[in-house]
């Protein structure tokens, strides 16, 4: 059941998941740490910190919720569920592709998501950082990573090792 | 030449394509197109744009999508399981031995701490995509709008972000579907 439930939500989301990898974030929170209670807000935020560091795209940090959830097969099943939806979606637009293209109800629906998603994502950093950043050294890397990313063109996986060695060291 | 492509030369590109994909997404798509226009000739280059912009509308990571793309192009549904399959293998695997680890030396203090510095930078990366996104999607206030009421009902309204996302685009059709 658990393994059932975990597939349908990831395929659900994955489908919604308009905008980039980051787009699922407020989707995984809500359905698995604050619903279901399948992991916690620390274990969410390692994942997404896996799932950054590992080659391709975020959605891989889906294999370690499944794992979490019902070890290997958990993790199998995440990531099939989670690309199921994505080729057969793009299969069929790249078949339809200027219809799709030209489709005033896919334009102006996502005119509406996009924007609304950089809220949902807003509310998701807090949450997080309620739990991530508890002292003021948490909050420097917090401040430092930003500049860094936002500004720079240094790969994120750097910066997540570089806090990961200021985290052992100082903390 | 589209005929002597075979659906593992497909795997093993896409193999060296997702195993080597640090980066950014502008880096990724170079290196998309340096293997497959330019080394393999593959596809052209128009109709690499092109699937380079249905990885980006439709939903799901761009970067696979645009792979799913190519490889439907290529040998139809079995090249889009191809490049899926090889664009996210090594990945995969790489993240299930990470849990692994992580699941097991869990309370570890060393490990503890580490992840204390991971969590914060976590955070500083997801503010950081929050302001890209912003800067190029947020231009007017029916935009800002869309994303304040986004924000308050999940952070404040604790509102199913699942729903959030599905009636933000059932207003954006009534907000912006309208011929002009």
């Amino acid at each position: 059941m658990v393994l059932l439930k975990l597939c349908w939500l990831l395929i659900v989301i994955n489908s919604l998941t308009i905008g980039g990898g980051f787009v699922m974030l407020p989707m995984l929170q809500k359905e698995f740490v604050e619903k279901n209670h399948w992991l916690t807000n620390q274990e969410f935020l390692d994942a997404i910190a896996i799932g950054q560091l590992t080659p391709g795209p975020l959605t891989v940090m889906n294999a370690v919720i499944g794992y979490k959830v019902s070890g290997l097969i958990g993790a199998v099943l995440a990531m099939v569920s989670s690309y199921l939806p994505c080729i057969i979606i793009v299969t069929i637009v790249a078949k339809y592709y200027y219809d799709y293209r030209e489709s005033i109800i896919v334009q102006s629906s996502f005119k509406g998501i996009k924007p609304a998603v950089i809220g949902l994502l807003s509310a998701v950093a807090i949450s997080l950082g309620n739990t991530a950043l508890v002292d003021p050294l948490t909050f420097g890397i917090a401040i430092i990573s930003f500049a860094v990313i936002a500004f720079t063109k240094t790969d994120p996986s750097f910066v997540i090792v570089g806090a990961g060695i200021l985290g052992a060291v100082l903390l | 030449m589209e005929d002597k492509i075979t659906v593992k030369d497909i795997f093993w590109k896409f193999l060296k394509i997702g195993s080597f994909s640090f980066g950014g997404v502008y880096s990724m798509l170079a290196f998309f197109e340096r293997e497959l226009v330019e080394k393999e000739k593959w596809l052209t280059h128009e109709e690499f744009v092109e699937s380079v912009a249905i990885g980006q509308m439709t939903p799901g990571p761009p970067i696979v999508n645009t792979g799913i793309c190519i490889g439907y192009r290529l040998k139809r549904i079995k090249g889009a399981l191809a490049t899926t399959a090889g664009q996210s293998f090594t990945g995969t695997v790489l993240a299930i031995l990470l849990a692994v680890f992580y699941v097991k030396s869990k309370g570890n203090v060393l490990l503890t701490s580490v992840m204390k510095g991971v969590g914060a930078a976590v955070v500083g990366l997801l503010l950081s995509i929050i302001f890209k996104m912003a800067k190029t999607t947020i231009r007017d206030y029916k935009a800002a709008l869309f994303a304040l009421t986004a924000f308050f009902a999940l952070a404040l309204f604790k509102l199913n972000p699942i729903s959030l996302i599905l009636a933000s685009g059932i207003i954006g059709l009534l907000v912006y579907g309208r011929r002009t």
